[in-house]
């Protein structure tokens, strides 16, 4: 298991960062050369073809088809399987790499653990970790603060309306 | 009604014990009766919080904390930020990162969140990251949990807890029993509709808080480009409506409508810098 998911590691590095995967047109859709609605429309790709995931601009993918580039909506697209396993990089391994923890409680339960479905109904509580998640806990003031360090700004938005049955 | 007629025709026949039986009887009905009234009530915020820390350590008895501190915070900021945007802004929010491969994110009432590394090592930016605390979130805003156990095997110790008949403190092995139906929830599953509406409002309070709202759709996208046999997807695939029907769903619903907030960062460098720093 651990070597599997070593050599796959190793791979999505060798593959790069997050670009380069492999996608199929779900509708037939415009290629534009920009990731813009009102954008020159380069060509109609068909449904089901071909094309390859540069990145990603909010609901835009920059995609290559044949030696054409432009933007597609993003949910005209579909990945292929195993696309995504190419966006392993640094982060998830260093994420895996993380040692189970010790601090947060992991010590008193018996049994083995996990979100299987017999796991769960068979969970017993874990006051220790409990505690520490709420060290963990962020108040308004930080919230705010974090949020302006990132330029994140609030927005008045309307949540949307579900499909009429 | 016809057993308490029989019951009291039966008293009557036996005079002595007429008074004790059909007295029995009427208190049992009259509670009967509250239950059905305390049913129709809301628990109360104090008692959703006391049920959600429950679930919460339940969850955490089955997947402990990662050992990051720099990333719970992180996610506690991302998440507490996107909360200050809703409806219950001043919950006691606790959001946490579970060391689990298991690909899944949960809420439990009053204010929890929790997300696998196995999904969060799957994201980009910072931006899908808050669209799955805000879908996570959503659950808690309107309640799906709580709805779920009362239409359960549970709803008599819920109507107990709304008729405040339950004693939080103290162990009540009630509450037990409530904590537990609670955790299973997170094996069965939610109802489908309530998976949706948590979609549509998730990209909404993403936007809200000032992130790219396409997160949520991207994270989405990914998932489903992992081969389905995958055993990290199993509960996920159990207990989810598929990726297919969510992205099928929120695609003509977010535009043109979020059109106006789509250029609103995703902060990918702030994420891949916390993600790969180590403790």
């Amino acid at each position: 298991m651990m070597k599997m998911l070593m050599l796959c590691m190793a791979l999505g590095f060798a593959a790069g960062a997050w670009a380069q995967e492999e996608a199929y047109v779900v509708r037939e859709t415009e290629l534009k050369a920009k990731p813009y609605s009102d954008a020159q429309t380069l060509f109609m790709l068909p449904a089901r073809s071909k094309v390859i995931v540069l990145q990603r601009r909010a609901s835009w993918n920059q995609v290559k088809s044949g030696t054409t580039t432009g933007w597609v909506k993003m949910l005209s697209l579909q990945l292929a399987r195993g696309a995504a396993q190419h966006r392993s990089d640094s982060g998830l391994r260093s994420l895996f790499n993380v040692a189970r923890t010790g601090g947060s409680g992991a010590t008193v339960t018996t049994g083995v653990r996990g979100l299987s479905e017999e796991q769960l109904t068979h969970a017993q509580p874990n006051p220790e970790a409990l505690d520490a998640l709420e060290r963990y806990a962020s108040d308004r003031r930080a919230a705010e603060r974090f949020a302006a360090q990132g330029k994140l700004q609030a927005q008045r938005v309307d949540y949307l309306a579900g499909e009429k049955k | 009604m016809k057993a308490i007629i029989l019951v009291v025709a039966l008293g009557l026949s036996v005079p002595a014990q007429a008074f004790d039986f059909g007295n029995i009887d009427l208190e049992k009905a009259v509670k009967t009766m509250q239950k059905i009234k305390h049913a129709k009530e809301d628990v109360s915020e104090p008692q959703e919080i006391e049920l959600g820390s429950g679930i919460a350590s339940s969850l955490l008895g089955a997947a402990p904390l990662l050992d990051h501190p720099e990333l719970q915070r992180y996610v506690n900021r991302v998440g507490r930020w996107i909360a200050l945007q809703s409806e219950r802004p001043d919950l006691p929010w606790h959001f946490g990162v579970l060391d689990d491969a298991d690909i899944n994110a949960f809420a439990a009432p009053g204010g929890y969140v929790f997300i696998t590394k196995g999904l969060l090592a799957r994201m980009n930016s910072e931006a899908e990251l808050a669209g799955v605390l805000a879908h996570e979130i959503s659950h808690v805003l309107r309640k799906h949990h709580l709805q779920a156990l009362k239409k359960g095997a549970r709803r008599e110790l819920m109507a107990d807890l709304a008729g405040e008949a339950i004693k939080s403190k103290g162990g009540d092995e009630r509450l037990r029993k409530l904590v537990s139906a609670g955790t299973e929830l997170y094996a069965r599953g939610l109802d489908k509709e309530d998976e949706f509406e948590s979609d549509r409002m998730g990209v909404v309070l993403a936007a809200r808080a000032g992130y790219d709202p396409y997160g949520l759709p991207a994270v989405l996208q990914t998932l489903q480009s992992i081969n389905p046999t995958d055993s990290n997807l199993a509960l996920m695939f159990k207990t989810h409506p598929g990726f297919d029907k969510r992205l099928e769903l929120l695609g003509p619903l977010m535009s043109p409508a979020l059109d106006d907030w789509e250029r609103q960062p995703d902060l990918n460098q702030r994420f891949a810098t916390v993600i790969g720093n180590r403790k």
